[in-house]
């Protein structure tokens, strides 16, 4: 077969196209938003959705310890934990909807909430 | 005892497409090595081949060239029946699908670069698509869509050009 290819009028075409889904995937998929809620998981258990414009220090006594939650400024996190990783801990603040702290020693877990539930991978 | 020779009759085609195949498999193995930023963001180079005998030929050379690679890589590398080969096997049936309708297209308008970014597309919504239904069946693989359709096209543009540049060689436009 002989290219007989003149014009790349079809090619840019496609190309435009491809673009436009390109820029149409990241706007849909790469959506975060700041949550408005925090979830308190407790021992299996949802122990309280609060919210986050609301200062607060939530404090539960697990297995391990006294695990303590900073809720401050739009944002959470772990202020202290009795585990010795202190992963939770290492993570910082969160403040957008899917983001997550897990203490799995405690059996704590702590997710932002927004309107819409962003996916996670921890569901599947 | 007389020793029996078992002669397999070839033709010229065969010749063209084991050929090709070797072509297409030693770039695929060259790929496998070369480090990559995420799992199946890879540049896909040996589809070059694939389209350049398409064009060069016929539609049966490029998908005996297609299939054949998948097979002889995987089994080359290990992955025979493994999840990475059915990725790549399914990646490879879906372009060389779009690829058969999308040589029907007026070549007047649609260079080997259009059809290349077409097939990687086709490339790599097979994937998804198979991750999604089997291998990862969870919502989160979305998140993964736009850095796969952009390296889809990134990749798809440049082996297309690649290809175009290597037909505008040995052939005339």
């Amino acid at each position: 077969m002989k290219l007989r290819t003149k014009s790349f009028l079809g090619d840019s075409l496609i190309v435009l196209i491809s673009l436009i889904f390109i820029v149409f995937a990241f706007k849909t998929f790469w959506h975060f938003e700041t949550g408005s809620v925090v979830q308190v998981n407790f021992q299996g258990k949802t122990y309280g959705n609060f919210s986050l414009f609301q200062d607060k220090k939530i404090s539960l006594i697990g297995k391990e310890g006294e695990s303590i939650i900073e809720i401050k400024e739009g944002r959470a996190r772990f202020a202290r934990a009795p585990c010795k990783n202190q992963y939770c801990v290492q993570q910082g603040w969160i403040h957008l909807t899917g983001q997550m702290l897990i203490c799995i020693p405690n059996e704590v877990s702590i997710e932002i909430l927004g309107k819409t539930k962003a996916y996670d991978s921890l569901n599947y | 005892m007389t020793r029996s020779i078992i002669k397999i009759k070839t033709t010229l085609l065969d010749h063209q497409i084991a050929k090709l195949s070797a072509i297409a498999i030693g770039l695929s193995l060259i790929e496998s090595v070369l480090p990559s930023p995420m799992p199946g963001v890879k540049p896909g180079i040996a589809n070059i081949i694939t389209l350049y005998a398409m064009y060069r030929f016929n539609f049966k050379i490029a998908m005996w060239v297609g299939i054949l690679r998948v097979f002889a890589t995987s089994l080359i590398l290990g992955q025979f029946l493994s999840p990475t080969f059915m990725l790549s096997l399914t990646g490879s049936v879906l372009s060389l699908l779009t690829l058969y309708f999308a040589i029907k297209l007026p070549s007047k308008f649609f260079s080997p670069i259009g059809l290349s970014v077409l097939s990687s597309f086709a490339h790599i919504g097979g994937q998804l698509f198979l991750v999604r239904i089997w291998l990862i069946p969870h919502a989160s693989i979305y998140y993964l869509i736009p850095i796969y359709s952009a390296a889809a096209l990134l990749f798809g543009f440049i082996n297309g050009w690649i290809t175009y540049r290597l037909l505008k060689h040995h052939n005339s436009i």
